[in-house]
């Protein structure tokens, strides 16, 4: 579903982070912008929450261009975790482009973080989109609490499902960056595969991670588990 | 590619792409700019990513000196905003002071319409979408709502028709029970005056030949007598004697005796066998059959008890086989036939129809009688019933004929006007294995 216009020479990539409520979807894009490089990045905009709970949705926008010319625009959007704000989750997973799914790692939160990936399943087919092909990630959140899953038991459940897995602490900082890597890496392959990013517009993956992923200090270097 | 991509108009329900004229309005920024002029600068601009001037305060110079602050939307650049003055001096922080005004008030203004658009949109698209939703939930719940409104509404009449239906086997139950019972009692007699009955018959028979033969030679005898070789006083005697036992009389009377014991004991005869098909119901193997055949070859059997200027119509549909013992339902159709023959038409017709719907074979069988009044019509089918003088009929004709009707799962109804003749309608149906449960 990418947002392609040749006359314009302009693509728009949106990314969604989706998850239960209370994961830590909006914390992560707060991070992504505190980190990240002020340059090409816009500004993180927050819309209207109430007690620190989203219910439109956060949007963090990228800019670059690649060597031909082509502008491309990658939107980062979160969702309402909340399960009776489905009809917005929906208006926003529509003409998703790829898929970071936020799930809480506390051993209590385990049912909510499968009801709300059926959700995403569900509502992935109503918007006519196919989660086999579908660039998506997994992040366990919040590892810095104590009651957690422990990494091996969420491994042995997800592995099979060959979706990348990162641990991640929002909260401390750490994991995020990776988690926005990996899922830009997956989506930049489904990108280039149809519209040859780097053959046709001299953007290889690596320049693409890098000029998204670029810390103000330091280069991201990525450690995915699995 | 598609061609969506390559006309690059794309729909989307939220955060479609904005740009800077969807983002700023000249309501906006020209109060921004004037003021800017007010405050001492040449002109003030904004231009697209293009350099186009959008909107513009103040008339710019001949030799101007300007400086720009860039407009971004979601870190892409957008726009320029572009101050000129008029002398070097002005290029200082003065001039960069109020670009640096200029530019916040803008973004911030950019930003603040973003976040509205992407609000108002979402809130849109739910709002539709909730109502959507609503409305389809509206129509499911009025599409229930009107079948449990029909439900309570025939429901009167569905229990109506559910307790004629319950009545109505009820009562062809204990019918049948009745009739159960009454085969019982008719096949334990059938098989007990056929005994009797059959010496009794043959000896009759035997007994008439006898009695012919006395009679020849009594004949005889008396030609002996009346002729010219027996002595005068022997004839009177002889003469006398005959009279005296009135053995004219009784010769005259004797043959005419012994018929009337023949045919009383035929008429024993056919009782006990309308007993015995009435109570032998399953007996007897199973084909398949045409009914419009069987029905012929009832007629044909009857041939000889049609009376002359009788008119038969016959009207048949081609009809699926029907599996039964043939000779039961050629009863069914003598016994039927065989009254309409007898219903007091003087110029007798016979009117038979066939046809089929579903499976279920109809046989219509109508006469141009008297009619059977009201008032016998539900008992025509009882055993023993019967309109004729007593010592004509047995009563068993049309109860043999429900029996059968009924063991093959059949219905048989009965229409009549008095003066109008009667019709019988069977209902047979073709499908399914018969439904035998009689004696």
């Amino acid at each position: 579903m990418i947002e392609y216009d040749e006359v314009e020479r302009r693509m728009v990539l949106k990314l969604v982070y989706y998850g239960p409520a209370l994961s830590g979807k909006t914390t992560n894009l707060l991070r992504l912008h505190d980190f990240l490089e002020t340059e090409g990045r816009g500004d993180l905009m927050v819309l209207d929450t109430k007690d620190d709970r989203t219910i439109f949705f956060d949007l963090l926008p990228f800019f670059l261009e690649a060597p031909s010319g082509l502008k491309i625009k990658v939107k980062v959007y979160t969702v309402p975790g909340q399960v009776r704000h489905d009809a917005t989750r929906k208006a926003v997973l529509q003409r998703a482009d790829g898929v970071a799914f936020i799930a809480d790692s506390q051993l209590a939160e385990s049912t909510n973080n499968f009801g709300s990936f059926d959700n995403l399943e569900k509502n992935l087919s109503l918007v006519g989109l196919d989660i086999d092909e579908m660039p998506l990630v997994i992040q366990f959140n919040k590892r810095d609490l104590h009651e957690i899953i422990p990494e091996a038991d969420i491994k042995r459940v997800w592995s099979p499902t060959g979706i990348a897995l990162f641990m991640a602490s929002a909260l401390e900082g750490w994991g995020v960056a990776e988690t926005f890597g990996g899922l830009l890496g997956r989506t930049y392959d489904r990108v280039d595969k149809r519209f040859s990013l780097s053959r046709e517009h001299g953007l290889d993956r690596q320049t693409f991670l890098e000029k998204l992923t670029r810390r103000a200090g330091e280069a991201v270097t990525g450690k995915r588990l699995r | 590619m598609d061609k969506e991509h390559r006309s690059g108009n794309f729909s989307y329900v939220v955060g479609a792409e904005k740009g800077l004229r969807d983002l700023l309005a000249g309501a906006e920024t020209m109060p921004l700019l004037e003021g800017a002029v007010e405050a001492g600068v040449l002109s003030a601009a904004i231009t697209d990513s293009k350099g186009g001037v959008v909107w513009s305060a103040g008339c710019p110079g001949e030799k101007t000196y300007a400086e720009t602050a860039p407009i971004s939307v979601e870190g892409e650049l957008v726009g320029r905003i572009m101050v000129t003055v008029g002398t070097e001096a002005e290029v200082g922080s003065y001039l960069k002071g109020l670009l640096h005004i200029l530019s916040v008030a803008t973004n911030m203004i950019i930003r603040a319409n973003l976040k509205r658009v992407l609000t108002t949109e979402t809130h849109a698209t739910v709002v539709n979408r909730s109502y959507e939703e609503l409305v389809e939930t509206n129509r499911r719940l009025t599409v229930s709502e009107g079948k449990y409104r029909e439900l309570a509404a025939t429901l009167e009449k569905k229990v109506e028709e559910r307790t004629g239906e319950l009545k109505r086997a009820q009562e062809g139950m204990l019918r049948r029970e009745k009739m159960a019972s009454i085969g019982q009692l008719a096949a334990g007699l059938a098989h007990e005056i056929n005994n009797p009955m059959g010496y009794v018959s043959s000896n009759i028979r035997t007994l008439k030949k006898y009695v012919w033969r006395m009679g020849t030679i009594m004949d005889f005898y008396r030609s002996l007598i009346e002729g010219p070789a027996v002595h005068d006083a022997i004839r009177r005697q002889a003469r006398e004697k005959w009279k005296e036992l009135k053995l004219d009389v009784v010769s005259g009377d004797m043959n005419d005796l012994i018929d009337q014991c023949l045919d009383g004991s035929d008429r024993v005869r056919k009782i006990v066998s309308d007993l015995q098909a009435f109570a032998h119901v399953e007996d007897g193997t199973e084909v398949p059959v045409n009914i419009n055949r069987e029905i012929d070859r009832t007629l044909d059997v009857i041939s000889h008890q049609v009376p002359e200027g009788t008119e038969v119509v016959r009207e048949y549909s081609p009809l699926p086989a029907f599996t039964c013992n043939p000779a039961l339902i050629c009863q069914v159709f003598l016994n039927i036939i065989l009254n309409s023959l007898q219903s007091g038409s003087e110029k007798p017709r016979i009117f038979l129809t066939t046809s089929c719907e579903d499976d279920l074979i109809a046989v219509s069988i109508s006469d141009n009688g008297n009619g059977i009044p009201a008032d016998i019509r539900n008992r025509i089918f009882d055993p023993f019933f019967t309109t004729k003088e007593v010592g004509k009929g047995t009563g068993m004709g049309l109860s043999v004929v429900y029996e059968i009707v009924t063991a093959y799962g059949g219905t048989i109804e009965v229409k009549s006007e008095p003066g109008e003749g009667a019709t019988f309608l069977l209902k047979l149906p073709a499908g399914r294995r018969p439904n035998v449960k009689v004696f």
